[in-house]
């Protein structure tokens, strides 16, 4: 029982992980790496907890009372901050990759070439997009 | 790379590292038993030498206020980053009306919704700033208040649609919150070197314990944070939104009725 928290932790990462590595959608491999990215809000939880603590707040309780750490609290709140900047900033280059791809699919990725035609054989309104960004 | 082959690396690179991760795993203190050192110091001496009950804004505000300085430069970073790649092609001369995307018919809303959101606005606004205002003494602080700041203003957005929504919210403030909140949390570091302290050292008075006006210089740094995480955020939602509205053919930006 008492290895349950980081094993919880250790699954989802795992999980995320098997995701990541199976996407065929952008949006799909974004989210997965939330998953990931939840393990370590458990696993740094799990850290600084102890039974029977108050949380690290001393205004209904006097300080000196038993509390959890509150390092591992501070940096929970700073990876949930980052993490949800970032998984905007992912999404907008998921979006740009879909506007010069015309794909989500990572598999079907390719590197952009100068001009902005990309390997594959994108629509018309891809082409102009693409020209007007150019000029 | 065929799936397959990929599956086997991943499998692989699992068995390897499955060994390590046991032994760590395992050497880990049984959950629940016991915290560590430093986290049990913070909690025992904080309260007396910073007037603070709020341990978790105590960490981010002054004890490791210069981590936090480095975490504010990376979410300033990101949101850059983000509404760069956004704005790229549409350019900044459209942020400062609504786009309309033609032919996209427009929902009007029904009467129970615009109430709620006008009755549900404010008050989620007010509770963002109770805990943007309350962090050094309940729980929160500027980056919790700050997201629930930006939520209210989606309220807005709900209730009286996207038009009304970019009157309230102007895209150049939203820049200057969340650069002059980086700005604000810089200074704070500077400031007390001016009178010969230590880089973010508190030298503002400390204040009465489990008041409002406790912690001193945290009170500052918190209201940066406060101010770059509303502005970043609601930046981010405007951009999303402007992304859908951004037309393929070239732009007729229009007003929206509804």
């Amino acid at each position: 029982m008492s290895m349950l928290p980081y094993a919880v932790a250790a699954w989802l990462f795992g999980i995320g992980l098997y995701g990541i590595a199976t996407s065929r959608n952008f949006i799909h491999l974004v989210g997965c790496l939330g998953v990931c990215q939840s393990a370590t809000y458990v696993l740094l939880l799990g850290l600084g907890y102890r039974w029977g603590s108050i949380a690290p707040i001393f205004y209904d309780h006097p300080p000196g009372t038993p509390a959890v750490d509150p390092v591992m609290q501070a940096l929970v709140l700073t990876d949930i901050v980052v993490g949800a900047t970032l998984t905007a900033l992912l999404l907008v280059l998921t979006i740009q990759a879909y506007k010069r791809g015309g794909s989500l699919d990572p598999e079907k990725l390719r590197p952009m070439r100068a001009g902005g035609k990309s390997g594959r054989d994108p629509g018309p309104s891809r082409v102009s997009d693409a020209e007007r960004s150019v000029s | 790379m065929s799936p397959r082959a990929r599956i086997a690396l991943l499998v692989l690179a699992g068995l390897v590292l499955l060994p390590g991760t046991g032994a760590v795993i395992a050497g880990l203190p049984p959950f629940g038993s016991t915290i560590a050192q430093y986290g049990e110091r913070i909690n025992a001496i904080t309260p007396q030498v910073r007037h603070v009950a709020n341990m978790v804004s105590a960490i981010n505000f002054d004890l490791r206020g210069l981590d936090t300085l480095g975490e504010e430069f990376m979410l300033l970073a990101a949101i850059t980053g983000t509404v760069v790649l956004l704005r790229g092609r549409r350019g900044e001369g459209n942020t400062e009306r609504a786009m309309r995307r033609p032919g996209r018919a427009v929902i009007p809303r029904s009467d129970t919704v615009v109430l709620v959101c006008r009755i549900a606005g404010p008050l989620t606004a007010l509770f963002g700033l109770y805990v943007v205002l309350h962090a050094t003494v309940t729980p929160g602080g500027g980056f919790q208040g700050g997201v629930i700041l930006a939520s209210a203003t989606l309220l807005i957005y709900l209730g009286e649609g996207y038009a009304g929504w970019r009157d309230t919210v102007r895209s150049h403030w939203l820049d200057a919150m969340e650069g002059g909140g980086a700005l604000l949390f810089t200074l704070c570091g500077l400031a007390p070197m001016l009178t010969g302290a230590a880089f973010m050292q508190n030298v503002l008075p400390l204040g009465t314990f489990r008041d409002v006006f406790s912690g001193g210089l945290m009170l500052v740094e918190n209201l940066g944070v406060a101010l770059a995480v509303t502005g970043g955020f609601t930046q981010l939602f405007l951009e999303f939104m402007e992304e859908t509205r951004a037309a393929d053919e070239p732009d007729e930006p229009g007003e929206e009725s509804a």
